[in-house]
Order: C-alpha cells, then structure tokens, then sequence
C-alpha cells in the first residue's frame, strides 16, 4: 500500500465489518407488505431494495467516479441498467437462481474491482485493465442477478408474475436514479474542489475496503448458514 | 380407646384416595379435540402443502383418525366442493394423520372433515371430570342443579372440524360456505380481510341452524413460523418415569406417555357465549393462527342406550397484521436484522471522513 500501511487498512476493515450486515435485507414485513400490496408494493420494495442495497449502490459510485462527463455517465449506466434489467427479468420468470451470498460475494467483488481500477491498480500491477464498459455490462448482468435471487426469496405466487417482475425492476430503476442524483451532484461538486485528489482516493479506499468486506461477510454467510 | 377403623377408611378415602383418582381419571381420561392445522395458512398457488389432523389439543395430537371414521372430509374453492379420496390421507406417525396436496389456483380455501358419532361409557366422576375440564360447563350444572353427578354416562360424540386458508392474494366468497355438518363454525367475514386488532363474528350452526347460548373458546398461538413447534415429540417422563394410557374419546388401540398438563388445555383463551342468532364476536389481539371450539352436549331421554349426545366442532385460520403505511415504513424493514440505514451511512462517512484526512495529510 502506498498511502497507508496494512494496519491501518485492516483497523478500518474490522470497524466496517459490522455495517455490512444491512445490505440486502429481505424482511418478513417486505414480504407481508408483497402479499397484500399490489403490483404498487412491488414497485416500492424494488426502490427500497436498490436504495437500501449498498453493494450496488457502492458500484454504482465507484463507475461515476472514474467518469468525467454527463455523456459517459448516462452511457455506463445505460450499459449497466441493461445488464441488470437483463438478468433480473430473465432469471426470475425462468426461476433461475443461486445461493444468495455466492451472487452477493461475485457483487462485492464488483465493488472491490471497482475500487481498485478507480486507483489505477490495475496499472500498478502492470496488469491490462479490462474494457470498461464490457465490465460494468458484466457486472450488470451479475448485479440483475443478485436483484432476481432476492426478488425470488419472496414468495410472489403465480398470479401477475411477469408484471410483478417488471413492477420490482421498474422499482429498482427508480431507486437507481434516486440514488444517482444526490452522488452525481456531490461528485460535480467535489471536483471543483482543491481536495479533490484526497477526496477521489479516499472514497474508492473505501470502495476497495467496503469491497472486501462486503465478500467476507456473504462468504462468512455462506458458510455458516447466516 | 377402640379405634373406629371404618370411620378412619372413610376419611382416607374422601380425603386421599378420591382427590388421587380425580386427579388420575382427569390426566387419563380427558377427551380429544379435533382440529385441522396448516404449518401456515397462508399459502402460494400450487405450492404443495400439508393438512394434519390434529386429535389433542392444538399444540399436540394424540391420536390418528382411521378413514372408516371420516363421514366426509372435503376442499371447497371457487364454487366447488371436492371430496378428499380417503387413500390420500397418511398417517404420519401414530399420532398425526396428513394430508398432502397441491394448494392449487389462488383463492380462500375451505376444507372440513365430518367423524361419525362414537358411543363411549363413563363413570359418573370420570363423567363430571371431562365435563369440567373440557368446558362443557353447562351440562355440569345442569347434573349439579338436578343433583345427577353421581350418574354414569354413555355418550354419542361427534365431530365435524374446518379450515380456512389464504392461497395467493385473490380473496374469494367460499369462506362463509355451510358445509351442511352436523354443528360447524361459520364466519360472517372472510378471516383474512380481517387483521390484528380487529374482531371476527362467527355464526355458529347446529342442523343448519344458529345455536343460541352455546359456549365458544376461542385461542390463538403464534404464526407457525414465527417459532418452531414440537411437534412430533409426544414422549415426555414423569419423574423419569413414563406412563401410558388410552383415551375414551378415541378407543384406537394406542399405547404413548404424554406431560398432561400441557397436553389437554381444552378451555384457554377468550371464553364465549352465542346470542340469539348464534353468534360469537372473537377477539384477534395479534398475529396467530386462531382456533375455536365447542363442544354442545344434550340429555338423551329416548335411548336405552345413551344418556347424553355431544357435537363437537373447530374451525382454524390465521390473521396477521394490516399492511400499510399506517403500519410499516421501509426504514423498519431494516431495522429487523441488523444496524439501520443510518448506521450504515454514519459509519461510511465516517470511514470516508478519516480515510480523506489521512491522504490529505499524505498529499
């Protein structure tokens, strides 16, 4: 590590463990509020769990990040919100899935990735850096996949299906552009700024530490049934 | 000083053996009331599920059902009633007997099984012990107000028990359906536009029609997902020792040991008298799956056989909780499992916040 030495990463990696823990909470009340809401309930639970699911939101600003203009930002996240629509509509009406935290554990690793290219990694470790856009398609299609995992642990009943689907993906989109908003302006904002390099590498640190941790924790979930 | 030994015997037996024997015919000879119990009464559409048979108490089942008892037992949805083949039925072990099945297309389910009518001989102690402990309080003061509890009984008891279950989100009008038994529950809204909280009237139907001044119970015990029950262990010791029994409201040949106390609680919960029309206005205090019971009993007087007849009638389901912004926010729905949003957001500003100072620093 150039900035900082492997005590200090490992001290700021034990303190963000515990907030991993809420990403991705499918709740029984989320599967109440399914039941009896509507094809509305499935528009609010898909914002909320966008909103609400970290590791996406985590990739999302780590792809902003490393973009300078509003073109490059709408083309990433179409290229990104294709991928996802993708899978998520697809895997869930053909019922495929996977064991939750093996897709959560792929999802961090796109944040750690994410992290990592952001800092020039890839260029340090005299490593090619994979085709950005390709990347963040791939990373859609896993990210899609997450999002239809966790739409298929409700119990979403026969009726209706492909407009529950649609319903929770129109949902997802909204809470992706809700989110988007607050982190595109802070970044518009921030690099007018003269801390602005300190403030780059800090934020994607975070996305590396955040990435790491987030893989531990599904892994540790997937080992001990959590 | 001559000791009076008969008076002596009188009082040991009045004042040790009697209550001990009490004690014994109630541990032994309580009755078995019949219900049928869903793992949850909320299903998706054509999910398979299981419907037991529980012959106990709610929590704990005693005794199969054998097939030649069954007089009909049957699935109503959309306008039909669908008898269950008899084959289908398994028993699971010698206690629960199952049905598994296709829940099929969305919609509010009912399912009832009918038993015939038993005869059974009691003593009259055993008679008035049953009586009181199986809430049958009317016919126990009837006996007492006309001084008869020194009789012996021979009764014809029946039971006649329902469901209704939620498959998928579509509600439909089969829940209020008089499935035409001998005594049956009929509710007067669809349980489950009912919600916690609120209360649910029940018509109470003998031969078709109301039964005023009945006694109702009505309990409740938690979602069965909320916590897990034991249900199949059956076998507890007293003291180390277990015992076994048979029960007289079900003579199959069974031999099982059981903790009494626990197993035959007949009389918990909200006690209820019907009106004129036969109504009860249950209480659903909070999330549960709800059950009611009676048992009518009536004075034979034209049988050489029977003194007494009894109907006896359940009718299970579930209510949970309203679901609106009454009584949810997302933000809860993170707060069930681990630290909430802000939590989360504080701790990666914070993160960010140090991290930023130290390349500030660096720089």
């Amino acid at each position: 590590m150039k900035y900082i030495n492997l005590k200090q990463g490992l001290s700021l990696l034990l303190l963000f463990v515990p907030l991993l823990g809420v990403a991705h909470d499918v709740t029984s009340a989320d599967q109440e509020l399914l039941r009896n809401g509507g094809l509305w309930a499935y528009i609010q639970v898909g914002a909320t769990h966008m909103l609400t699911g970290y590791d996406h939101l985590l990739f999302l600003a780590g792809a902003v990040f490393y973009l300078n203009s509003f073109k490059d930002i709408l083309k990433f996240i179409t290229v990104f919100t294709i991928g996802h629509c993708i899978t998520l509509i697809g895997a869930t009406y053909t019922a495929i899935t996977a064991n939750e935290h093996l897709v959560d554990a792929v999802i961090a690793l796109s944040v750690l990735y994410k992290g990592i290219e952001n800092l020039d990694g890839f260029k340090k470790m005299n490593v090619k850096s994979p085709n950005l856009l390709l990347m963040v398609g791939i990373f859609g299609l896993i990210h899609g996949f997450g999002l239809s995992t966790r739409l298929q642990s409700f119990d979403n009943g026969q009726e209706q299906f492909l407009a529950k689907i649609l319903c929770f993906n129109l949902g997802v989109e909204a809470g992706q552009v809700l989110a988007l908003i607050p982190i595109v302006l802070i970044l518009t904002l921030s690099r007018k700024h003269n801390q602005f390099p300190a403030f780059y590498k800090a934020v994607n640190w975070y996305l590396v530490l955040a990435g790491i941790g987030l893989f531990m924790f599904q892994l540790y979930g997937y080992f001990h049934g959590h | 000083m001559k000791l009076n030994t008969s008076v002596i015997s009188k009082e040991f037996k009045n004042k040790f053996c009697k209550p001990f024997f009490m004690l014994l015919a109630f541990m032994f000879l309580c009755s078995h009331d019949l219900y049928l119990k869903m793992e949850t009464y909320f299903l998706q559409p054509n999910q398979e599920v299981t419907l037991s048979l529980y012959n106990g108490t709610f929590e704990n089942s005693e005794n199969i059902i054998t097939r030649d008892r069954m007089l009909d037992a049957s699935i109503l949805a959309h306008g039909k009633r669908e008898a269950i083949n008899p084959n289908q039925w398994q028993d699971q072990d010698s206690t629960i007997t199952q049905l598994t099945f296709n829940a099929g297309e969305a919609g509010t389910y009912v399912a009832g099984v009918s038993t015939k009518a038993r005869n059974i001989a009691l003593a009259a102690e055993e008679f008035n012990s049953y009586l009181e402990h199986d809430g049958v309080l009317d016919m126990l003061e009837y006996r007492t107000n006309h001084n008869l509890l020194d009789q012996d009984a021979v009764e014809s008891y029946q039971k006649h028990v329902k469901v209704i279950y939620q498959v998928g989100d579509t509600k439909t009008n089969d829940w209020n359906t008089v499935f035409s038994y001998p005594i049956e529950f009929v509710p007067q809204t669809n349980p489950y536009e009912k919600y916690s909280g609120e209360k649910l009237e029940v018509q109470l139907l003998s031969d078709g029609k109301p039964l005023p001044n009945q006694l109702v119970f009505a309990d409740y015990i938690k979602s069965a997902h909320a916590h897990t029950h034991n249900d199949h262990s059956h076998k507890h010791e007293h003291g180390g020792e277990a015992h076994s029994h048979e029960h007289p409201h079900d003579d199959e040949e069974h031999d099982h040991t059981h903790e009494p106390q626990e197993a035959h609680t007949h009389t918990s919960g909200q006690q209820l008298r019907t009106n004129a029309q036969g109504m009860v206005m249950v209480d659903l205090p909070e999330d549960g799956i709800y059950y009611l019971r009676t048992i009518h009993m009536i004075n034979v007087t034209d049988s050489d056989e029977l003194t007494h007849q009894s109907k006896w009638a359940t009718l299970t389901f579930e209510i949970t909780h309203k679901h609106d912004s009454s009584t949810h926010t997302h933000e809860e729905h993170h707060h069930e499992d681990g630290i909430p949003t802000w939590g989360f957001i504080l701790g990666s500003l914070l993160i960010i916040g140090v991290l930023f100072l130290v390349f500030r620093k660096k720089n």
